[in-house]
């Protein structure tokens, strides 16, 4: 190791260390919100700003195992910005409950921590482990209310599945490694460009196996099950978290794994990205409509995301002349996602500030007259998921749509499926806005006095949710140099 | 045929492990045995790896390293498990995952 690759792997330095300082301060301070709050925000910024600055220039280090490429940098902004609203809203939740923010918050920041080695990865084995680095803390994460039935279920699902699909997804990569030689993507993918005899049965098996083990962290249809209960026990910041933070990491995997590195075998895994996009979108609307706990309903509808998600990679690979419209729009539907997202959770978690408020639809009965505010902020972001303009989540299926109907072939039909779903999904977002203006609650509920820090994360994605939907193009610019990286050069 | 000194005969052996470890999993429904044989399946990969390693000449460098590097991810995980299989136990009384079904009801 040199000083360059030390420079050049600066950001991911620099994740660990604010994670290891929140630590030392709540050894100082201990169960106290504020500091950590101060330290964790404020070394996230500082961060953002390292990432921005030595993002400017590609570069690699430890012989091509890691890249820091406009991809990198696109995806560590988000996960620095993921996880700093996550910190944010997470207080108002945990201080009624007697849950302490530090742990919460080195938890997730090493959780980042693996989500930005995955988008620096260049290296089927440092991929694994950034995998691991992100989900590892994930489980505890899921399992963080530790006296709560419903949160230690949670965690106990994700966690046996998640490790099922790792030591799947690890089984995978042992014969990809073995039979190509290297664990480097760019000498894999030259490898696959020329196999003497086509793909033998124990590279096509290793294939299939990673695939499979891909499907399970980004929740694809069939591969789902984990997600509705380990989304319903999480404590409400941490189900907020794992429908973005994680989701995003394993779409890093999903470009650097399908583009980069099996992008020469892109017309052997076109009919499976299909197929998974085709189900993956049906199934979990159609599900979401019949649920009546938002959380639930919600991991439902996370679950269709991915599969409009999974049509800009369909629109990439279906492309004939190889344009990259496609993967800009998976990006950009990301970040549009997480911002809305992690707004509809905010505000979920803010319901449940007085303990013991579940999460079903009832909750939200007459929320229109008792807390206008968080009801007309959570319209504009179920507004957003349904895909209505002038919202970030319009322009984001909009975009993936029109990538889909441009390549044309099977992204067509993924293009018609889309909208359908789009037009189905409305029905259970739109539900819980009636709820909201239109029924009487059961029982009358306080109104409740949000933190500050609460309504300056609402603040923040309500108005990125509006902002990226009514501007868009500087974000699409972005996102498009970012998926130039990914193409052979 | 020489099986005692050919790669396919490790890898076959590895493959077996590993759908005895996925069997268990799918069968078992005590959470301490699925966690088990999460192990055996990852316990499989590396007998993969390390024949792998062992039989290509290109691949003697890598071999022992990407073993290592999956044991102490082996290890991690194991820890994180076993927490988490504590803590539900103090709420549930039982290592039976049929039985953690809260949610679904």
């Amino acid at each position: 190791m040199s000083w360059q690759d030390l420079v050049v792997i600066g950001p991911l330095v620099g994740a660990v260390v604010v994670a290891v300082l929140v630590l030392l301060v709540d050894l100082v301070r201990p169960g106290r919100t504020v500091p950590v709050v101060i330290v964790s925000v404020g070394g996230l910024a500082a961060l953002a700003a390292l990432v921005a600055a030595t993002g400017a220039v590609p570069a690699s280090a430890f012989g091509g195992a890691y890249s820091v490429d406009a991809l990198t940098t696109y995806l560590d902004l988000l996960f620095v910005a993921i996880a700093a609203l996550t910190i944010v809203f997470a207080p108002d939740y945990l201080a009624p409950r007697g849950l302490p923010l530090g742990e919460f918050a080195t938890m997730l920041l090493f959780a980042m921590t693996g989500a930005m080695l995955i988008a620096a990865s260049t290296d089927l084995l440092l991929l694994f482990l950034g995998l691991e680095l992100m989900v590892l803390p994930g489980y505890m994460l899921a399992g963080y209310h530790k006296t709560d039935g419903f949160s230690t279920e949670g965690a106990i699902k994700y966690f046996l599945l998640g490790s099922f699909s790792s030591a799947i997804f690890l089984f995978g990569l042992a014969f990809v490694w073995g039979l190509t030689g290297t664990t480097r993507v760019a000498e894999v993918a030259d490898a696959l460009t020329r196999l003497p005899n086509g793909i033998s049965a124990g590279l096509g098996m290793g294939l299939a196996f990673m695939t499979t083990g891909v499907a399970f962290k980004i929740a694809a249809v069939p591969f789902h099950y984990w997600t509705p209960d380990a989304y319903q026990g999480s404590p409400t910041p941490v189900t907020g978290y794992l429908s973005v933070g994680p989701k995003i990491g394993a779409f890093a995997l999903v470009l650097r794994l399908f583009v980069e590195t099996l992008g020469p075998l892109s017309e052997w895994w076109l009919p499976v990205m299909v197929v998974l996009a085709a189900l993956t979108m049906t199934l979990g609307n159609l599900v979401a409509l019949t649920e009546d706990n938002v959380k639930r309903m919600l991991a439902y509808s996370s679950i269709a995301h991915t599969g409009y998600m999974l049509v800009g990679l369909v629109a990439y690979a279906a492309d004939p002349t190889g344009r990259v419209d496609g993967l800009s729009a998976l990006l950009f539907y990301g970040v549009a996602y997480s911002f809305m997202n992690l707004g509809a959770f905010a505000v979920i978690a803010a319901l449940q500030k007085r303990a013991g408020v579940t999460s079903a639809l009832s909750t939200f009965a007459g929320l229109g007259r008792r807390e206008p505010i968080l009801a007309i902020l959570m319209t504009l972001f179920l507004l957003s998921l349904t895909g209505i303009p002038p919202t970030a989540g319009f322009f984001a299926k909009a975009s993936v749509i029109l990538a889909a109907i441009e390549a044309g072939g099977p992204a067509t039909i993924l293009a018609v499926i889309a909208m359908l779903n789009a037009a189905a999904a409305a029905f259970y977002y739109l539900r819980v806005v009636v709820y909201m203006f239109m029924r009487e609650p059961d029982d009358q509920q306080p109104v409740l006095k949000h933190g500050a820090l609460l309504w300056g994360g609402l603040a923040v994605t309500s108005v990125l949710t509006v902002l990226l939907g009514l501007f868009p193009s500087a974000l699409l610019e972005m996102a498009g140099t970012a998926a130039g990286t990914l193409l052979p050069h | 045929m020489n099986l005692a000194n050919s790669l396919d005969s490790y890898l076959v052996l590895s493959g077996l492990l590993f759908a005895i470890g996925t069997f268990g999993f799918l069968a078992r429904r005590n959470a301490i045995s699925m966690l088990m044989s999460v192990e055996l399946m990852l316990n499989a990969v590396n007998l993969a790896i390390v024949a792998f390693g062992s039989f290509i000449e290109g691949l003697k460098a890598d071999g022992p390293i990407i073993a290592l590097m999956v044991m102490a991810v082996a290890a991690a995980e194991a820890t994180v498990g076993l927490s988490i299989v504590i803590a539900i136990f103090r709420n549930r009384k039982t290592p039976l995952v049929d039985e953690y079904d809260a949610m679904s009801r």
